[in-house]
């Protein structure tokens, strides 16, 4: 017998009653990561999330990058949602080179943050169906998300991974009319959410399998640092939105979704509440945009950040999403981190699993509002 | 060492250049603690610097008297030409609503060696585990991407890096991509 | 350099078709001599204008069309027709083959997508066969140490004891292929070996998910059988018989469901867990055990599980609808006039022209066959429809919620039934000597 494994490497005490089992990356139910779990008949005893499946180095690689050539870079972690992970972004590159986003640009900002927000919870939800077993679930969100990804093609040029906004305001102007037929459009996908209640949220077989499942106190959900949706679906009511608000946030009129039960039921209605609020949002900012101005500040070629560092976070599709800028006068940041809500919802998996069913897997796990990719980043 | 007195302008709303509250905040923590240094006082956010011997007190002192509740996140960087490493604590507030949109940033540093041994060598810190659960997975990330061990994290173990990874710890400034 | 097409040579031509002769009269030497004797020693032959119909009558065909009908009608009166077309195997087939084709479709329209569109040229009508010449051409792949002569079996025996079951059920007054007096005891019986063939499957597979898979089978299967049972309980004590066929002779005023509405639920909820279809469908849940106890079956093995599974669903409806909704019971349809002139006068194509009476052998249907079948069908299809709508609508279960529903609920609710039953045969309303 070896006494010294290579490290990352543990040795496995095997026992007649507890039979490990690999929920790996080639399975149908589990995302593009491995949990390992212990099981004992068919309650599990310990769970053990594996991420690092599709870890790329991000961090490391944007050291190498300047600030510009960055932004193409930083959005592949969620590549539906890549407004939202660029926002904290260029609102930290602006504070160090000290650039002034002009008011049209913020407005744009907004639009498309919030559209980015409703196509990664179309996909999200999506997934949930299937893992659940419903396929018309599967569907319909997939098949909605295509008219704002249509929207967002219009506006960006491109279907995901926009790499829209930049330090200084965002890349382009939209076409002309595209105020008319955003607004139509919005109204339509909130028209066909609505539906989603009669299908899924309301339907008694959802209810049975997940109410009570999966609670997260809210004791617990503060004290293990969760964000996003779980965090309000346990009855806090944090969003960055309006607690530091950034851009013209304030200006616009929207309402946080709290809901107190902090079960798997609770934690899959909040994302569809919000996206309807995402709809109010969009409505308001079309309407208070300014109809013409600049929308980008011009650059020097190399921009070179000052001595200092910075950190900035927004509300993104799955909670509140930070980035850490360290910069020394040179064009590349010299550490940047990126700190994301999958990663810091991870603890509340071990905590949330031990104890559940087998069957109970999908819908506690899926819930979490876990991204596997941008939590390897 | 980013040791920025530099007061920087936001591109939002509040211009004057002394902050109040933050100012109350930081000004607690220097009175409790005589040896730490405040870094900087910026609107919403502001940077402590503490040993490693008493940050597991700071820390404590931050979570029960000021209202900090969880870590937002855990970053180290690497500072090769001061042979040391710096592990900075973004700590945030649910509950207290006047402290929403503070973030305090804790810093410590620590040693660090050319040739490392991650978890025998000198670098290592005391864990906030048992003061704020939630660093728990970032220290471990922390862990494999520095080199940096933390006492008292009752799992020190690889997380995103592969189980087969024989090179130093890949954020080191050391460390070079393969073809840059 | 093109091997899909060498060059020609004539000697190569010449080899091939003597080639192709050689075995043709061989095997029709070996195997058509012994088939000739023994249709011509076995065979019954009809008396057709008063003497015995000999092969050499199939040229009479030719000029003569219509006498070849007598043969057809006398073919149809026998079992090998009964078995293999009408009510039996083909019949069940077609449907088979349709609903899966309907289903498709009908779920694609709800999940707003299009479904089969391309194969056929009118909305993918032809993607069924497609499908089946895909499966055929498959490789079939077992496991290595799988156990073999289980393994073969399995798939065979599922779609066999599926077609026994089709084999019970009556379609038309006269048309049923096994009609046996203890017919409803007969249907426990065969539906009690689908879980043992699951199981047997899912066994010896040899791995860890159908064997996850089979278990799940099993419990699902088992713990359903006994609502389903006792929900049909009522209606045996109402009828006072076991026969399937006196079941919807019984029927001809009203159908049972007006009496027995709790029994026609629970008989339906049963079905849809005997069937494995959504919400019942754990044996199969895909997000956690890939495919349950059919994972390992490829080709056209998993085409005869397919086939098994929807001649399973066409019995199990046209179950339902014979003992809850009349059968082929209906008001008349079909042919539009009345009996009588048909049978005297016959009917006249043209003015002058052919008076069908005239033709030996027909009709080749009477015409309450005909009007039993259409309402049959029509039944049987509304049964299908509601059986494949939840698949759109509903997720799945977990195990223990579907323990509890089979166990506890249902049982319950079809021991209310059976007292139902009981209060309607003791207050002298229905059953026999009652006032209905």
């Amino acid at each position: 017998m070896s006494q010294k494994l290579p490290p990352g490497l543990q040795l496995e005490k095997v026992d007649d009653r507890i039979m490990t089992l690999n929920v790996g990356p080639q399975h149908p139910g589990s995302g593009h990561m491995r949990i390992i779990l212990k099981i004992d008949g068919d309650y599990i005893v310990h769970c053990d999330p594996d991420p690092g499946y599709v870890h790329r180095g991000e961090e490391k690689m944007a050291e190498y990058r300047n600030y510009i050539t960055n932004i193409p870079h930083l959005e592949r972690p969620v590549i539906h949602d890549s407004c939202n992970i660029l926002y904290p972004y260029c609102l930290g590159v602006e504070e160090l080179l000290g650039l002034e986003v002009p008011e049209r640009a913020k407005y744009l900002r907004v639009i498309a943050a919030e559209l980015n927000r409703c196509v990664y919870t179309e996909y999200w939800l999506g997934i949930y169906g299937i893992f659940l077993g419903h396929s018309t679930m599967f569907m319909w969100p997939v098949g909605d998300r295509e008219l704002l990804i249509d929207l967002l093609d219009k506006m960006t040029g491109a279907r995901v991974t926009h790499a829209y906004f930049v330090p200084g305001g965002v890349r382009n102007d939209v076409p002309p009319n595209f105020e008319d037929v955003c607004l139509r459009q919005v109204n339509y996908f909130e028209k066909r959410l609505k539906e989603y209640a009669d299908i899924f949220y309301d339907n008694p077989i959802l209810i049975s399998r997940t109410k009570g499942t999966g609670v997260l106190s809210r004791e617990d959900a503060i004290k293990l640092g969760t964000t996003g949706s779980v965090l309000r679906a346990s009855g806090v009511d944090f969003d960055i939105r309006k607690k530091e608000p950034y851009d013209v946030y304030e200006e616009l009129d929207f309402q946080t979704n709290v809901l107190k039960e902090g079960d798997s039921y609770a934690r899959s209605k909040i994302p569809w509440l919000d996206m309807l609020e995402s709809c109010r949002i969009i409505r308001d900012a079309l309407q208070k945009m300014p109809k013409s101005g600049s929308v980008r500040i011009k650059l020097k070629p190399k921009p070179k950040g000052g001595d200092t560092e910075v950190y900035h976070r927004v509300e993104s599709g799955r909670g509140s999403l930070g980035m850490y800028i360290v910069s020394n006068n040179k064009p590349e940041p010299y550490r940047l981190k990126i700190s994301v809500p999958s990663f810091r919802n991870l603890i509340a998996m071990p905590h949330l699993l031990k104890g559940e069913l087998l069957g109970n897997l999908p819908p506690v796990y899926w819930s979490l509002n876990y991204w596997p990719v941008e939590a390897d980043r | 060492m980013s040791s920025a007195d530099s007061t920087e302008i936001e591109k939002s709303e509040d211009s004057s250049p002394v902050y109040e509250f933050e100012k109350s905040l930081s000004d607690s923590i220097s009175k409790k603690f005589s040896n730490v240094e405040i870094a900087y006082v910026k609107q919403n956010r502001i940077r402590v610097n503490v040993k490693k011997e008493e940050i597991i007190d700071v820390a404590s002192f931050i979570r029960d008297e000021l209202h900090f509740d969880h870590a937002e996140s855990v970053s180290g960087v690497d500072y090769p030409k001061d042979k040391q490493i710096e592990v900075v604590y973004h700590l945030g507030s649910y509950t207290d609503p006047l402290l929403s949109k503070q973030i305090l940033a804790l810093a410590t540093r620590t040693q660090r060696e050319d040739n490392p041994h991650p978890g025998n060598d000198s670098s290592k810190l005391p864990s906030l585990c048992d003061v704020f659960p939630s660093v728990s997975f970032h220290e471990r990330e922390c862990f494999e991407m520095l080199g940096v061990y933390f006492d008292g994290n009752p799992d020190n173990r690889r997380l995103l890096l592969p189980e087969d990874w024989a090179d130093i710890p890949p954020l080191r400034k050391d460390f070079a991509i393969k073809g840059r | 350099m093109s091997v899909i097409a060498p060059k020609f040579r004539l000697s190569y031509l010449i080899k091939g078709i003597t080639d192709n002769l050689f075995w043709i009269i061989v095997l029709m030497t070996l195997l058509g001599i012994p088939a000739a004797m023994i249709v011509l020693i076995y065979i019954d032959f009809p008396v057709i204008d008063g003497e015995i119909w000999n092969p050499f009558r199939v040229f009479d065909a030719m000029t003569h069309p219509e006498r070849a009908l007598p043969l057809v009608k006398n073919f149809m009166q026998t079992d090998l027709f009964k078995v293999v077309a009408f009510p039996g195997f083909g019949f069940a087939a077609l449907i088979a083959a349709a609903v899966i084709f309907v289903e498709r479709k009908m779920l694609a329209k709800l999940q707003l997508r299009v479904g089969p569109f391309y194969c056929g040229k009118v909305e993918g009508i032809l993607q069924l066969m497609a499908d089946g010449l895909k499966l055929i051409s498959k490789e079939i792949i077992i496991p290595a140490k799988a156990d073999k002569p289980l393994f073969w079996a399995a798939p065979v025996l599922f779609a066999a004891t599926a077609a026994a079951f089709v084999a019970l059920i009556p379609v038309a007054p006269g048309w049923v292929v096994a009609d046996i007096d203890l017919g409803l005891l007969a249907v426990f019986a065969v539906i009690g070996f689908f879980p043992i063939i699951t199981i047997l499957a899912g066994w010896s597979s040899n791995s860890k998910f159908p064997f996850i898979g089979g278990i799940r089978a099993l419990f699902q299967m088992v713990s359903f059988e006994i609502p389903l049972i006792l929900s049909l309980l009522g209606i045996v004590m109402l009828t006072g018989t076991l026969n399937l066929v006196e079941i919807v002779e019984s029927q001809v005023n009203f159908p049972w469901i007006i009496f027995m509405p709790i029994g026609a639920i629970v008989f339906f909820i049963c079905i849809l867990a005997e069937l494995e279809r959504i919400p019942f469908d754990l044996p199969e849940a895909e997000s956690e055990i890939v495919a349950g106890w059919l994972t390992e079956f490829s080709g056209m093995m998993y085409g005869l599980v397919q086939l098994g599974s929807y001649l399973k669903l066409y019995a199990f409806a046209a179950l339902f609808v014979v003992l809850f909704l009349g059968g082929w019971n209906g008001p008349w349809v079909y042919p539009i006039e009345p009996m009588a002139e048909i049978i005297t006068d016959g009917i006249v194509l043209m003015p002058d022209a052919l008076v069908i009476k005239d033709i030996p052998g027909l009709p080749l249907f009477s015409q309450e066959m005909i009007n039993g079948t259409i309402w049959f069908v029509l039944k049987t299809v509304g049964v299908i429809f509601f059986i494949l709508l939840p698949r759109g609508v509903f997720p799945r279960v977990r195990i223990d919620l579907l323990l509890k529903i089979g166990w506890y609920k249902l049982i319950v609710l079809a021991f209310v039934n059976i007292f139902i039953a009981l209060a309607l045969v003791y207050g002298g309303i229905i059953g026999p000597g009652g006032i209905l």
